[in-house]
């Protein structure tokens, strides 16, 4: 069977990837601009994230309540999001509705970022900013990012900071917006039930105006920093532990192993689970492998009692030790790729799943792929790959331990 | 046009298959008709520890054993305790679903509920009752819940360290025995599926499954309390939620409430998002929903912002509802309705979604909707009709909770007439 797929690049360095499925009622459209928070100078920290707020408040054609409310008479389920590495707008729609959809998103993406919006935009940023600090995980998770990722971009929290958001000007917004949102630093993408050469040129009609920034990409490879963390704070109940190991950077085979590690150790039905959880030790511990272009980690994290910290680290440690020397069963690999398969039939009937899967293959392997090609991916993770990515990426690695939470442990950490 | 088939097994399953040609899916959810406000009152949190303990191990498999058994079959399987009901959801590809059909029964009908997976499992509700402290809008809803809905709909699932406590084997064997039978079953199946092949694999492994005589399809009743709740607490953001009875499922006016939440809260051009958040930067989270135990309905507002604007933030959610009743414009329900019918069909191209759909069409309505019935109810809401559900529910009586540094400034009774 041939691709599903068809890949076009503009004049203008648009890139553009449209997947048919013939078998749903809708079709979802998304655009992709390859910025986020590691892309900002530190003075500046959040302006992405604060960016994606202002597409939404006015282009030269719309005033922010034309946006929201054109939006919402398709019926389109539409929403953005930053990231560390990108930056995503998307909308999901009745099929008959998808020429709308991609006008709206397209329109978008040219905003005006209007002045007079910019500080009530700017509370609204500040209030979420406000939302996170009263969540525990949000918390440590910036708190092990700025660790590990200490002195590089990917240290600090995609919403930036309180000083960052307040300080930053429109016009400083202006210029990253100009330089980053250029059609040659954009990927669209479009699944469902579509006629492909009617897309195509739908989005030339929206997007081959715009102009190419010739933009290149200053990103550098983190160093990640070994090392132990406390972040004391009495407020919080419980106590967060959490443990990053360096692993496999996003794309590939090694990528797949990694997750599928990650899965044996610390997913559902894991290793995590029967021998931390279900002995009463921490109601949460679990392991993911956490990917970006050029670096990933795996992170083992579990939440406890303040005074069995010790006792939920070495207990991970000990299951990361267990997997590194004496390797996985054969039956929990074939369980990854028997769990795998079902979820990826489940997403693939979904034009929303299909068009995040897309981006991801795009962005991390610079090719699509299909349903059926990630699947011979994952049947290719064997007990002896797992047992190579080991010597590449070993578990028992010391990394990087934070503590959050009410306790001071362990207490010959860096204190903050 | 959906083709449903409709029926109950001899066993005294209740059930309907929605087929759906092509799809590499299916997918159902089994719902026992037993939830939190069947718990004994000094024993509550017990559906929860039950739901956390049915899979723990059986006559035949070891907790794990059982776990592994799923994912042989790659099977993605989860149980849940709500209000009324335990559910129990899967997900399978097509030729696995004789495996996945035995299996759930060995859980419901054999279980054995192993003393030491027990413990465990009180000893991690227990902490988890404990971490909720650290869950700013999980603790907003705790105290929100016996308020709106009263001392039996209104339980937390965690229930309380004494009740936890007071829990043993025998209470779980117990409510297992007296509430786990095929005639207290509804399940909803959604896929590429012969509708004889799910009623043929179910009537075998759960035949003589208990009484197949029809059970627990009685509403409980709501006891609304309305009254203003702060609690202290150091938090950056004050939750502030706002309840008022609303009407049922099956009520003739449940169209229009419906509605009426999309107006509030159904979109980001929706007057909350556009008043609380986009015109003043009040807040960065703003929703308006209902929650509907059969035979009753709730209307919820929630927000959270900083304390200095909690005060503007709650008068101005107050306005909203208020001017509801004077200034919709047919765009806006046009709009409404479109979002409304829209996702309905979006989200017919999830297997998983249907299943859930037809569940909940089961519990609430005792049989299944088509898509263009329910559509054909939401396209007849008129301005009018959510005008006269308006006037005929009034929000005279209110529960406000807060939580967080401050409590509301103004002296806040439950009535709002005071905001108009």
């Amino acid at each position: 069977m041939s691709d599903p797929y068809i890949l076009e690049t503009l004049d203008n360095g648009l890139r553009i990837v449209i997947e048919q499925m013939p078998d749903v009622r809708s079709a979802a459209a998304g655009f992709l601009i390859d910025t986020g928070a590691r892309d900002e100078v530190a003075p500046q920290a959040g302006v992405s994230h604060f960016l994606e707020h202002m597409m939404f408040k006015g282009t030269s054609k719309r005033h922010w309540r034309d946006i929201t409310t054109d939006f919402d008479k398709l019926g389109s389920s539409y929403n953005a999001y930053t990231s560390e590495d990108r930056t995503i707008y998307y909308g999901w729609v009745r099929k008959a509705d998808l020429d709308a959809q991609i006008e709206i998103l397209a329109d978008m993406m040219t905003s005006t970022l209007p002045e007079e919006e910019f500080q009530m935009e700017r509370n609204v940023v500040l209030e979420e900013i406000a939302m996170s600090k009263d969540q525990i995980e949000h918390v440590a998770f910036d708190f092990l990012q700025e660790k590990v990722f200490e002195g590089h971009p990917l240290a600090w929290p995609i919403l930036g900071y309180d000083e960052t958001v307040e300080a930053l000007t429109r016009d400083q917004m202006w210029a990253y917006f100009q330089q980053r949102y250029a059609p040659d630093n954009m990927l669209l993408v479009v699944a469902g039930n579509v006629d492909p050469n009617a897309v195509i040129k739908s989005i030339k009609g929206h997007c081959g105006q715009w102009r190419p920034s010739g933009t290149t990409s200053t990103r550098v490879p983190p160093q990640m920093k070994n090392g132990t963390n406390v972040l004391q704070m009495d407020r919080f109940k419980q106590q967060i532990v959490a443990i990053t190991i360096p692993a496999a950077p996003a794309g590939g085979v090694q990528a797949e192993i990694a997750s599928a590690v990650a899965t044996i150790l610390g997913g559902e039905n894991s290793r995590f689970f029967w021998n931390i959880v279900q002995t009463g030790l921490s109601p949460r511990a679990a392991a993911f492998h956490y990917e970006f272009a050029d670096t990933g980690m795996m992170l083992l994290y579990g939440s406890c009692q303040p005074e069995n910290c010790e006792k939920l680290h070495d207990a991970m440690r000990e299951e990361a030790r267990r997997i590194n020397d004496d390797g996985v069963e054969e039956h929990e690999v074939q369980r990854v790729r028997n769990r795998r398969r079902t979820s990826l039939a489940l997403e693939a009937e979904v034009p929303y799943h299909r068009l995040t899967q897309l981006m991801d293959d795009m962005q991390y392997l610079g090719q699509p792929r299909t349903v059926d090609k990630m699947l011979s991916e994952v049947d290719q993770i064997t007990v002896d790959s797992v047992q190579d990515y080991m010597t590449k990426f070993p578990l028992s690695a010391a990394g990087h331990l934070v503590s959050v939470g009410p306790r001071d442990w362990p207490s010959n950490a860096s204190n903050d | 046009m959906t083709d449903f088939v409709h029926d109950t097994l001899p066993c005294g399953i209740e059930y309907a298959v929605c087929p759906l040609p092509r799809r590499k899916v299916v997918c159902f959810q089994l719902r026992v008709l037993a939830g939190m406000v069947t718990e004994p009152a000094d024993k509550l949190g017990l559906m929860n520890i039950l739901s956390e303990s049915i899979d723990k191990g059986t006559e035949n498999y070891t907790g794990q054993q059982l776990a592994d058994a799923l994912d042989v079959i790659g099977a993605s399987s989860g149980i849940g305790a709500g209000r009324e009901t335990i559910t129990f959801s899967c997900t399978v590809l097509p030729e696995h679903l004789e495996r996945i059909v035995e299996l759930q029964a060995e859980l419901l009908r054999r279980p054995t509920f192993p003393e030491n997976m027990l413990t465990v499992n009180l000893d991690l509700a227990k902490q988890e009752l404990s971490t909720l402290e650290d869950d700013a809008s999980g603790l907003s809803e705790k105290m929100m819940g016996p308020i709106a809905f009263g001392p039996l709909l209104g339980r937390h699932p965690l229930g309380e360290v004494a009740t936890l406590d007071a829990i043993t084997r025998q209470d779980l064997v117990e409510h297992w025995k007296k509430y786990f039978h095929a005639g207290n079953m509804l399940l909803s199946v959604a896929g590429d599926i012969d509708p004889q092949r799910v009623s043929d694999v179910f009537e075998k492994h759960f035949s003589e499954f208990g009484s197949p005589v029809k059970q627990g399809r009685e509403a409980v009743p709501v006891k609304f309390t309305p009254q203003v709740l702060h609690r202290d607490k150091k938090l950056e953001q004050e939750q502030i939620s706002i309840c008022w009875p609303g009407v049922d499922a099956r009520h003739e006016d449940f169209p229009a409430q419906q509605v009426m939440l999309g107006i509030l809260s159904g979109g980001m051009s929706s007057r909350l998002f556009t008043e609380v958040r986009e015109k003043q930067g009040l807040v960065y989270w703003v929703s308006a929903w209902q929650e509907t135990p059969r035979g009753s309905g709730m209307i919820f507002l929630g927000a959270s912002t900083t304390p200095e604007r909690c005060d503007k933030t709650f008068h101005t959610l107050l306005h909203e509802v208020n001017r509801l009743a004077d200034d919709i414009t047919q765009e806006e329900l046009d709009r409404t309705l479109t979002g409304i019918l829209a996702s309905q069909e979006t989200r017919g191209d999830s297997t998983r979604s249907h299943s859930h759909e037809i569940a909940s069409d089961l519990f609430f309505h005792g049989r299944p909707i088509s898509p263009t019935e329910k559509a054909d109810k939401f396209s007849r809401v008129t301005i009018d009709d959510i005008q006269r559900y308006l006037a005929t529910h009034p929000r005279d009586k209110m529960c406000v909770v807060t939580l967080g540094p401050k409590a509301l400034q103004q002296s806040t009774n439950t009535s709002h007439a005071e905001a108009q």
